[in-house]
């Protein structure tokens, strides 16, 4: 009991610490967009690691639904006049739907699932840059309406938009710890241990792994739409790059994967210190030390970093668990 | 109308031998690891890299960048061999990352060393034109699909005949049983590794002697070598040849018929149409369903 409370405790002085101290700190800093861009990698990097660790599968193709997501959102606001915030619910449907096209490929296994959605993401990149009339082709889209006031605050400011995508950020962590928890959970993870003996038992596994995709590409999809609304600009190159693959790839590891606040926070210390640090040392091509590092955590620690640290201060709240 | 279609063939199996060249040392290394290199892309761009510095720092032929591209790609390849034995639990997703993590490294050191921008030769003599009736190429395009076929002739003929051939063909059928008979798999493992070293460089000094290349282009190699390896199946080289050129041909007559935007566009295509109804690849027997 006493130590339910004090975890309680502990949760509730994150969340002052994460809506009050954070944004009165850094205010509108440098920082303070710099964090909204490392926690823009997070939301990808969870939703990334969701399907990983719950569905057993690895994607190198989430860029398809980040930028599918950014479209959707951006075009919508501006073509049909939607709202934004309800138009960034609207990209995570469109990422879904993109998802629908992927379904043939969850029967293939680990190698082939992921160069095929890798596949995908190059196609969704020609199309976009093909289908002018809509897109706006390689000139990409200018000026996508900013985030509107609500309750008197100011979303589009970058305390706001912090305030927005931590937000965004829970409810997804929310989600994903209800489905871990969930028989659903329980079904994925015997999946880990035997796909074929799971579906033996009656588990209709293509049906669960295809409601990991779609959770994963709604969440990918709501923060490409986010991203979109946040830096009012998109093209193809941009929105469909692989930097939204390796960035979260390497966070996620960085953080422990099997984990749920552990790509996130990995997300926040590896953009970081790779724009505050790397990126003053190595002008162009900083990530080669994030790929250095990707394959040290690899070697030496897949269960992620994240996961060593936080074991001391919550006690078994964010252990790893399949 | 003919007249280009014909030359566009051309132009493709011509490329397809190159395809071919890349896609079969992807192919080893997964035929006897059961890891894809996501890095095999990054390594034939290193080796084009190679022929830049050549001909831009030395003055010759872009040719004469072989022997170094090789010391260094062979080098790279068996580095990239290292770090996957050091891989301990969940071996097939962990590879795959660790790969991904050096294919990162790769790009970004070729930009950080030769910056962003696209070179290409300016050899005449690999530039000139080869014309045959109506059709037309560059020295180097046919050269360099001569020196391809040569090779995979030459390792097929290896692979079939010599005893470390049928010990690497051995451990990718069945790596137990292969054990059993006295094969060393570590061993079998390293020199599918050099292989596909030696591949990758012959195939970027192929890549700069006539295309333009760019730090970026590494990734779409990589996946175009593995779209070749669905094509043609597991452990069969002529498949590998012919994926390559289908590939080639499938390239070429999109440039021609639609335009070069789309050329990208249909090797995706037609890897996920293999691979969700022939799943075994045009001439493979492995299943790849999970």
């Amino acid at each position: 009991m006493r130590s339910s409370k004090s975890s309680a405790l502990k949760w509730l002085a994150l969340g002052v610490v994460l809506y009050g101290v954070v944004p009165w700190l850094l205010g509108d800093s440098y920082v303070m967009s710099l964090t909204v861009a490392a926690m823009v990698i997070g939301g990808i990097a969870l939703a990334w690691s969701l399907l990983s660790n719950l569905g057993g599968m690895l994607s190198f193709g989430h860029s398809a639904f980040f930028g599918v997501g950014a479209y959707v959102s951006a075009l919508l606001t501006m073509r049909a006049g939607v709202g934004v915030l309800p138009a960034m619910l609207m990209g995570g449907v469109g990422a879904v739907v993109a998802s629908v096209a992927m379904l043939p490929v969850l029967r293939l296994r680990g190698v082939y699932f992921a160069l095929a959605i890798l596949a995908y993401s190059v196609i969704f990149r020609v199309l976009a840059t093909q289908w002018e009339s809509v897109t706006g082709g390689s000139a990409g889209l200018a000026s996508i309406p900013t985030f509107p006031r609500v309750l008197g605050m100011d979303l589009a400011s970058r305390r706001g938009s912090y305030l927005l995508i931590l937000t965004l950020l829970i409810l997804f962590a929310l989600v994903y710890r209800y489905i871990r928890a969930s028989h659903y959970g329980m079904a994925l993870r015997a999946m880990h241990g035997s796909e074929d003996a799971t579906r033996v038992v009656g588990v209709n596994s293509i049906l669960l792994k295809a409601l990991m995709l779609f959770t994963s590409a709604f969440m990918t999809g709501v923060i490409g739409a986010y991203n979109a609304h946040e830096i009012n600009f998109l093209n193809p190159d941009y929105a469909f790059d692989g930097i939204w693959v390796i960035l979260p790839v390497v966070a996620a590891i960085f953080g422990g994967y099997r984990t749920i606040t552990g790509p996130v926070v990995g997300a926040v210390v590896v953009y970081l210190v790779d724009q505050l640090i790397f990126k003053s040392l190595i002008p162009v091509g900083h990530q080669l030390i994030l790929g250095a590092l990707l394959v040290a955590m690899i070697i030496y620690s897949p269960g992620g970093l994240v996961p060593l640290v936080s074991k001391k201060f919550f006690a078994g709240a964010s252990s790893p668990r399949p | 109308m003919t007249d280009l279609i014909l030359q566009s063939l051309y132009s493709g199996i011509l490329q397809g031998g190159l395809y071919a060249l890349i896609g079969l040392g992807l192919a080893l290394v997964f035929g006897t690891m059961n890891v894809i290199n996501f890095a095999h892309g990054e390594l034939v761009l290193l080796a084009a890299y190679m022929a830049y510095m050549v001909e831009a720092h030395l003055g010759v032929n872009p040719i004469f960048a072989i022997p170094v591209a090789l010391v260094l790609v062979c080098l790279c390849s068996a580095l990239i061999y290292g770090l996957l034995s050091l891989v301990r639990v969940d071996r097939e997703l962990n590879s795959l990352i660790l790969t991904y993590g050096v294919a990162v490294i790769l790009t970004n050191a070729i930009l950080f060393i030769w910056s962003a921008d696209p070179h290409s030769t300016g050899s005449d003599w690999l530039q000139g034109a080869v014309v045959f009736g109506p059709l037309f190429s560059m020295r180097g395009q046919v050269l360099f699909f001569i020196v391809a076929v040569i090779l995979l002739a030459g390792l097929w003929w290896w692979l079939s005949r010599s005893w470390y051939g049928r010990a690497l063909r051995a451990v990718s059928s069945n790596r137990a049983a292969a054990q059993l008979m006295g094969i060393n798999p570590r061993a079998t493992e390293i020199i599918s590794f050099l292989i596909a070293g030696i591949l990758a460089s012959f195939a970027g000094v192929a890549i700069f002697s006539y295309q333009v290349i760019q730090p970026a282009s590494g990734e779409s190699l990589t996946i175009k070598a593995f779209i070749i390896t669905v094509l043609a199946g597991m452990g069969s080289i002529p498949g590998v040849l012919i994926g390559g050129i289908l590939l080639g041909l499938a390239e070429a007559l999109t440039a021609t018929l639609g335009s070069s935007a789309w050329q990208e566009l249909v090797g995706m295509v037609l890897f996920l149409l293999v691979l969700f109804f022939m799943p075994n690849g045009l001439f493979g027997v492995k299943a790849r369903r999970g």
